[in-house]
């Protein structure tokens, strides 16, 4: 008998659907090398390790990259220019998203603060982040 | 494992074809088996690259192929790595006959895109990267290597004239190839005015869309008693993988896949980077070349950027690269594009290049990477 496939905590759709429905950034950890990811998958695409164990992301981070596009594709048609991220998350991982409030290369810079948006658009959509000074 | 050469290589005139995939490909595999002094019954196995080829309402296009070349009883198979779809067809037609399991094999990429506006063009090369976690989210092909180019930047100082350089390089290489989609120079001011498609690249540091098709023939030493070209000896056939998703790289100043290939091509082929002569490397935006450049191990990281600005990697430098003006200028057909860089590799050194020679052809590299770096092949070629 082979060892039992483990169970994947979630599909990409409810990846995706999280996103609008409860306002989350899911993700997984490696409990063996600590990879932390937002991609779906059933093992660390690190260690191996097929364990992964379902965790919620933090909402805030900064730019490690990013690009403003003006050709976009055929599900973003109407929203270009906008910008393309890579943000490091606090606490772990990385997601990729974009940001419609972002229309030129100058109005974003890399390590600057983003925070993720529930959003009925497609897509996990940052936001600049107001800081901890928005609210005091 | 048997020595194996690469005896015929043909591509048509990329940019605009009138002609179906299909139609290419059985041409200018024609072409190649017939260059190699051979007819298509002494093929033993087809392999095919057409990665695009459903847009064409056309899949299992091998059969096609071989019905038109009058071999309809020989085995076909259709690889798809994105970018390197033909690379791999051309891996897999090596092992195939270096293991001895057939004498010669014929690898032929194939893609027509032009029958489709630019956005569903954008939208059929997004489907190569992560469709649920990047194109879902925001991403197209341009978009995901201008993110390589705003990390590079930010780790290394780099001036807009450097990459501009290697597109006015490669654009001066391909106004003298024949096959070339843009048979033009550019100049520095033509680049620095071209718009921003996805910052920091420029329409000029982005590959065009283009139309298609390249074949090579692989066969054994042994069968080949009196080769009608000059052959190209096979060093290494190497592939390799990594991590697709850009959130999931552990840095974002190189493609792993690239990495790991190189490794392995050069331990095959028992040589180092100061052996190659010259080389073809998978420059689909202007980033994606010094970051081959480096990651192959020709310069150190960081260091490459500069390289076609100080003339080291023109036609005339110490190390040629993309004398065929490259996926930037000769243009893109994803699936012929890697076939297309040995063909650039065997008209160089069988004195087909003319106009656009290197000065030593004994040795050469070609890298072709499939989408972001996902899938990676490098295979390194010698004289006899």
């Amino acid at each position: 008998m082979s060892e039992p496939l483990p169970s994947a905590p979630h599909t990409i759709d409810e990846f995706v659907r999280a996103y609008e429905d409860s306002g989350k950034l899911r993700g997984f950890r490696c409990p063996g090398c600590g990879l932390v990811t937002a991609t779906w998958g059933l093992a660390c695409s690190r260690c191996g390790a097929a364990d992964l164990v379902e965790t919620e992301l933090a909402p805030t981070g900064k730019v490690a990259a990013y690009t403003v596009l003006s050709v976009p594709g055929d599900e973003f048609l109407n929203d270009a220019p906008y910008a393309y991220v890579v943000v490091e998350l606090d606490g772990g991982g990385r997601v990729t998203g974009w940001m419609p409030t972002v229309r030129r290369e100058a109005d974003l810079a890399i390590g600057e603060r983003v925070r993720f948006v529930p959003s009925y658009k497609p897509g996990v959509q940052f936001a600049k982040d107001p800081g901890p000074t928005a609210t005091g | 494992m048997r020595e194996t050469w690469v005896v015929g290589a043909a591509s048509n005139r990329f940019g605009k074809m009138s002609e179906t995939g299909r139609e290419a490909a059985t041409r200018v595999s024609l072409q190649a088996i017939r260059q190699a002094g051979l007819g298509p019954k002494d093929i033993g196995y087809t392999f095919v690259a057409n990665a695009f080829g459903i847009s064409e309402h056309q899949a299992h296009v091998g059969p096609l192929i071989n019905n038109g070349l009058g071999i309809p009883d020989v085995p076909s198979v259709t690889l798809e790595s994105a970018c390197s779809s033909s690379s791999a067809a051309l891996h897999e037609a090596f092992v195939q006959v270096a293991g001895g399991f057939i004498d010669a094999a014929l690898v032929v990429g194939a893609e027509k895109l032009s029958h489709m506006d630019t956005l569903s063009a954008t939208s059929y090369f997004a489907i190569a990267a992560d469709y649920a976690f990047e194109t879902k989210n925001g991403a197209t092909f341009p978009g995901l290597y201008a993110t390589l180019a705003s990390a590079y930047r930010q780790a290394f100082p780099t001036k807009d004239e450097m990459f501009g350089a290697i597109a006015v390089k490669n654009h001066a290489n391909a106004a003298r190839n024949p096959h070339a989609h843009f048979q033009k120079e550019i100049s520095m001011a033509t680049y620095l005015a071209s718009p921003m498609i996805a910052t920091p690249l420029r329409l000029y540091d982005c590959c065009p869309f283009s139309d298609g098709a390249a074949a090579v023939v692989v066969a054994a030493k042994e069968v080949m008693k009196s080769p009608v070209t000059e052959p190209l000896v096979v060093r290494a056939s190497a592939r390799s993988g990594s991590v697709t998703d850009m959130q999931d790289r552990p840095d974002l100043l190189g493609l792993p896949a690239t990495r790991t290939a190189a490794a392995k091509a050069f331990r095959q082929a028992k040589m180092e980077p100061k052996d190659i002569d010259f080389l073809e490397v998978h420059d689909c935006f202007t980033i994606a070349e010094v970051l081959a450049l480096e990651d192959l191990g020709f310069f150190p990281k960081g260091s490459a950027a500069s390289a076609a600005q100080e003339g080291t990697t023109t036609r005339d430098g110490s190390l040629p690269v993309n004398s065929s003006g490259g996926l930037k200028a000769k243009g893109h057909p994803v699936s012929a594009t890697g076939a297309s860089q040995v063909v650039e590799i065997f008209e160089q050194v069988n004195g087909l290049a003319k106009g656009r020679e290197v000065p030593k052809t004994e040795t050469a590299l070609a890298h072709n990477v499939g989408a972001t770096g996902g899938s990676c092949s490098v295979h390194i070629f010698a004289r006899r």
